[in-house]
Formats: structure tokens, sequence, C-alpha cells
């Protein structure tokens, strides 16, 4: 391939009939796309019509990795993985880490499209340009980390000879937020990805190490560059030193961290709970990413406390908060129990603490009765009931068959009062695990606006000078926090294309010059803006081709509610929710009244075929 | 005059020094007398000339602004910047300053 940074080719796997192709990819199609999230948005769109279903075989599962993975750009071994969720029945943009996303190149491929269901479970092995559908029936039941291991062992290679990434039990019976999970705890989590893999009956995707085959070209600007990068990042925040979990008492200092499904945000013990307080106490191994020096990816030995000798992998922020405040747990080693734990079983997991805490809620209420949780004492922090819930919820036994759907779905069929209490949009997707009614109001606001599933247009409206948009003086200015998101909006959905890690990649200028030393481009940052905006109302048109409701841009009850407690006591971003979204649509240039993409807008971004479809 | 306080989450207790009381590894604080009518932005801005961890990394001089990433509560509340700067302190209080990170 003449562009840098591309193998120029997509590999196509028919399960159904157990056939694989290869497509070339052609110049146009990457200059407009570029890769990760881009590539998949556009197939998903020409490859899945309007009312196929997530479960249908005809629905796609599309990985794509992009043009800096594997380029020697630190930390990029990131890949994106595409389709039509379950959680929301819409379109699903989920990343991953770890490091699939360079070996995938490096084995021939920019991509991998699925489709079809294959008779029984299978796997796929990728080496050298070639690909195979293997049998996968041993595997049944596994969980994630011993899938693992019994494909190192059976196909005889070292620990990072491959990269596996594959569905546990969860993903295998249809618990509706499954994730796809590998690398050893790297997850793409969101919109139940995992659960459209299981549907197929493919269990693992295996790729070779193989050696760089794609054009670098110019090197010297390239290393240059990586190096202003990666200096850029060490100083970013606290991740570098402490890892997401470093943000976790700021958060709670604003009244950001979730506790006990937002009936309070007061956590007194959050010092004994962040990054520090992790870093300093327990033992630390670095696991990092392809090529990563930021490294932030570790794992832990538990050195205190009734897990103490437990060994997984530190948990990240969401986690921390997931299973700490959200649950009422203040352990951190259990902590990393419960996060070795979802990870292991394939689950989301905010998905499964929105849940989880939502049942804890309505058992402190009598809405449950341990009669009805299959005996197990969901009180506020007993995280060994938690334990065994997760696991019936992955197996879908008893009562886990009801929170296998997800809260959204569970507490609207439970009804009365605690139908108010659950934490999601009403699209169906759940936030990550802040208390985004505190100081998060730009990421509260993207969540439910969002036309991934998760996060599309801000960093949590934090640090938009870094693209030179002035940040957000209040943050619960409901006419600043609206202005910013569509501002803002374009940026991250490009840099989910290029299959780097936001984490090691922090400064979008300097990411920016890197993709162009790879490729041999000269993007601007305006064309990199476009370039995401491009992305985005292609999958806004998906959305509404699949049937999405402007209504339902909204948060629940309770995730709009206002804080009864806290920093952000009293703050109600609600109160001008409907004219936050009519300034948030006119500025994207959508439709002030339905939301959907103006004409204009659409052949501004090279979509003119699109206005058909609206 | 009036008492008030400066709270500092952001682990400079080994920076500051024994000026600040170190209430955790990651909490400082220092209580102030001030005379009555001084504002925020005047208080953080005496103690930023004063400490230098608080001119590089919390209140830039310069703009008599914070640095964009950091957020202000007054006695334990978040607060919109625009009111930070011009409120009028009085008798007890505490301001307490935190980094937002893009992060988490």
């Amino acid at each position: 391939m003449e562009i840098g940074g591309y193998v120029g080719k997509i590999l196509r796997v028919d399960l159904s009939n157990g056939k694989t192709s290869v497509e070339e990819l052609s110049r146009s199609f990457i200059e407009k796309w570029v890769g990760g999230a881009g590539f998949g948005a556009r197939y998903l769109h020409e490859e899945v019509p309007a009312g196929v279903k997530w479960s249908d075989p005809e629905n796609r599962l599309i990985w794509t990795s992009g043009p800096l993975a594997g380029s020697g750009v630190y930390g990029a071994g990131t890949f994106n993985v595409a389709s039509k969720g379950p959680i929301t029945n819409l379109a699903g943009c989920s990343q991953a880490n770890g490091y699939f996303g360079a070996y995938l190149k490096f084995s021939g491929f920019d991509g991998i499209i699925f489709q079809g269901k294959a008779p029984s479970l299978v796997y796929l092995w990728i080496m050298d340009g070639k690909a195979e559908i293997r049998d996968a029936r041993p595997l049944t039941g596994k969980d994630v980390w011993e899938t693992e291991d019994v494909l190192r062992k059976e196909l005889g290679v070292k620990e990072k000879d491959v990269s596996i990434y594959g569905i546990g039990p969860a993903g295998e019976n249809g618990v509706l937020y499954s994730a796809i999970v590998g690398d050893r705890g790297h997850l793409a989590a969101h919109n139940g990805l995992g659960t459209v893999m299981g549907s197929k009956n493919l269990k693992a995707v295996v790729t070779y190490r193989g050696k760089r085959n794609f054009q670098i070209k110019d090197p010297e600007r390239l290393k240059e560059r990586n190096e202003a990068l990666f200096e850029h990042a060490k100083g970013f925040g606290p991740f570098y030193q402490w890892g997401t979990g470093g943000g976790f008492s700021s958060l709670y200092g604003i009244g950001c961290l979730p506790v006990k499904n937002f009936i309070t945000n007061i956590f007194p013990e959050h010092e004994r709970m962040n990054g520090q307080y992790m870093r300093t106490h327990f033992e630390i191994r670095p696991m990092p990413c392809y090529m990563c020096r930021v490294a932030h990816v570790k794992e832990v030995t538990v050195t205190e406390g009734p897990y103490k000798g437990f060994v997984g992998e530190e948990p990240e922020y969401e986690q921390l908060a997931a299973w700490g405040p959200q649950i009422g747990n203040i352990d951190l080693g259990a902590v990393v129990m419960l996060t070795r734990e979802v990870d292991r079983l394939g689950m989301d997991c905010n998905e499964a603490s929105w849940t989880v805490g939502w049942v804890m809620e309505c058992y402190e209420k009598g809405v449950f009765t341990k009669k009805d949780l299959d005996g197990l004492d969901m009180s506020w922090g007993n995280v060994g009931a938690v334990k065994a819930m997760l696991n019936k919820i992955a197996r879908r036994e008893g009562v886990g068959n009801l929170l296998a759907e997800g809260v959204m779905r569970v507490s609207q069929k439970i009804g009365g009062e605690a139908a108010d209490w659950a934490i999601y949009t009403l699209k169906g997707c759940t936030p990550r695990s802040h208390d985004h009614r505190g100081g998060r109001w730009a990421e509260l606001f993207d969540t439910c606006l969002t036309n991934t599933s998760t996060l599309e247009s801000t960093w949590a409206g934090v640090h938009p000078q870094l693209v030179d948009i002035p940040a957000v003086t209040d943050p619960f200015s409901h006419e600043e926090v609206s202005t910013l998101n569509a501002k803002f909006n374009g940026i991250r959905q490009f840099d989910d294309c290029l299959g780097t890690c936001r984490i090691a990649s922090t400064h979008p200028k300097l990411q920016l010059e890197c993709l162009n030393a790879v490729t041999g481009w000269e993007l601007s940052l305006e064309d990199a803006f476009n370039i995401g905006r491009r992305v985005i109302n292609q999958l806004r048109v998906f959305n509404f081709r699949q049937g999405m409701k402007k209504e339902e841009e909204r948060p629940s009850l309770r995730y709009g509610s206002i804080p009864v407690d806290g920093p952000a006591q009293g703050k109600n971003i609600m109160e001008k929710w409907d004219w936050m979204v009519k300034n948030y649509y006119t500025l994207m240039g959508w439709d002030p009244e339905t939301g959907k993409p103006l004409p204009k807008t659409l052949e501004e971004l090279h979509l003119k075929d699109l206005i058909k479809d609206l | 005059m009036i008492r008030v306080k400066l709270e500092i989450w952001m682990w400079l207790g080994k920076e500051l020094e024994e000026d600040f009381q170190s209430l955790s590894e990651m909490r400082s604080i220092r209580e102030e007398e001030v005379e009555e009518g001084i504002t925020i932005r005047d208080f953080i801005d005496r103690l930023a000339q004063r400490y230098q961890p608080i001119r590089e990394k919390v209140f830039d001089r310069g703009r008599k602004s914070f640095y964009p990433h950091i957020v202000a509560t007054l006695n334990e509340r978040v607060i919109s910047p625009y009111e930070v700067y011009d409120r009028v302190l009085k008798d007890g209080d505490k301001i307490t300053v935190l980094p937002m990170y893009v992060g988490g």
C-alpha cells in the first residue's frame, strides 16, 4: 500500500459458510475514513440495513486497526470494534488497547469483518496474511483468562507471540452487556459487543505477532514527534505516576464519585481507595501495552485486608468507582478481586455495577428480599454476595437471568418506584462509573447524546485548550457545556480512528504530527475535526435508520436528578435540558427540532449519499 | 480581621513544607488571618506570591485566575469560577482547590 501506516487489506469472515476472503482497501476509502471507528462506522452503514436485529446473523462485527497501530508510536496497539449492539439497539463503537491493533496489521490486515453465524463455537487464527476458522467447542464455558491459556498452549506459542481477544461465559450466555476481552485484561466493553460475538458463536480471535509490513513515510520526523508526545503524556495529569486511579480523590472532591447508586455523595474513605494509595501499599508490576513507555497498566498483589495475596490487574478508575463507592465497599483488595471477576467472566464493569448498585438499593428499601435474590444478602458492601451475583448473571442462573438484561430493562420490568432509581440514558446505555451530576455535566450531556453508545464528543469537557478551544469557565453552565460539547465534537472520533491509546497519546496536535509522519499526509487540525465529524454524522444517520428517537436523548430520572448532598448539592442540569439539546443540535448542523443532520451538513462532510437515508 | 483557610488536594505537602499542615499525603491546609473585605482572588493571589508551588500549579498570577484544570470549592461546595473570584470571604470560610483530570 502506497500510503504509510496501512497494509491495505480487509479480511472478511463468513461464519455461516466458513469461508474467508480478502478485500483491497482503496486510497479514497482510506483518506475519507482513516481507520478504526471511521472504517467501522462506514462498513456498518453499508452492510447492516434497517431492521436487522443485533442478534441477526446479518449483523456485522467489525474489528479495525488504525494507521498508527504498530507504527512505533508508544502504546499504539489499539483497535476498534463496531456493531449494532444489544444495549441500545443502535451503533456501538468501543476500543481496546493491548497488542491486537498492531499484531493484526503485522499479520496482514487492517481489519476484519465478521458476518453470519457459525454452526458451533469457533475461533479465528490469523498469521502471515492467512486466516483459518477452527473448532472452539473445548473452550465452551471457559473464562477469558483460561481461554488465553488454553489457546497459547494448544498453539505452542509464548505469551507475547500472539494477541488473543475473546468472550467469557457472559458472551456465550447472551448477557446483554458482555465485553470482548483480551491481552490479559483489556476490554472493548460498551454496548454488548461481546454479546454480538457470542451470538455468532465466535469464541476468540488469535493473531500472530508477525513483522511490520507497511511503510513509515518519514521515520525521522516520527521519532522526534513520538518523543514529544511521550514527554507530554508523562506530565499530563496523574496517569504516568499513579494510573487512572490517580484522579479518584479529585473526582470525589467535585462530587463526581458515584456513591451507593447516587443516594449520597459522601465517601470519606476515598483516600484509601485511590491510585496513590494502591501504588504505595500494594505490590505493583508493569504490564505495558504494545511498545508503551507510559505503561499505566499494571498487575497488583493485594497486601492487606481479607484479600491479602490476591493477584489481579490493577483496577482502572472506572473499576475503582464501580466496585468501591457505587456498591458501598471500602476495601481496596475487594475491588481488585471484583475487577478480576468481572473481566474474567467477560462483562462491562460499568453496566454491571449500575445493575448491582440498583439491586442493593432495592434490597435496602425492601423491593427485593433475600428470597427474591436466590438467598444472597445484597447489603451495601457485601462483596462476597456481589461476586456470587456476578457469576449468576454471567451464567443467567436464577435471578441472574433477569439482571443479565441490564439496568434499564430490569428496572422497567420491576416497575413502581424502583424504576425511578436506575441510572441509564433513555437510549439504554449507561454512563462510565462517575456521578456526572457533579462537575462533569459535559460527560452527562455527551453520554445522552452520543451516537457511539459511549463518549463521543468530549474528554469530560476537560482540556479543550489542547485543540484551541477555550475551557469552560463554569462546569455548571447549561450554555457553556452544550456549546463546548458541540465545538469539541470531532477530535475524539478522529482519535478513535488511529489505533492509539488516549492515556499514551495525550496531545492531539502531536498525535496528528505523528500521523502525518507515518502516512505522508499533511492533515491540519481542521481536517482532523472534519474527519471526526464525518464519522459522527455517519453513525447518526445509521442510528436514525435503525429507529433512534430524539426523545431518547435524555438521562433517566435518577441519572439526571439533583444531588442531595456533597460538593454539587442542589445543581440541576435538567432545568434547561431541552434548551441545551436544541443549542447542541443547532451548533452541530442538525435540525434543531428533529436532531437529524441537515443536508447541508452532510454535503459539507462529503456525505451527500446519506441524505436519502434520512 | 478574619480567619480563612486554603486547602490543597494536590500532593504538595513536601513542597509546601511546614507552612501548611498536612492532613494526609494528598491534602495540605493553611489558615490565614486576613483583612475583612478581601476577595477569594486576592486571597489566593497573595498565597501564590508567597509560595512557588501555588503559583506554578494552582493560580496563574499573570492572568489573576486559576489554571484551567483547577476546580475550587467554597466550604465544600463546588462554586462557579465566575463567582469564585469576586466573592468576599467571611470569617471561617474554607477554599479547597483540586485538579480536574481528563481521564478516569
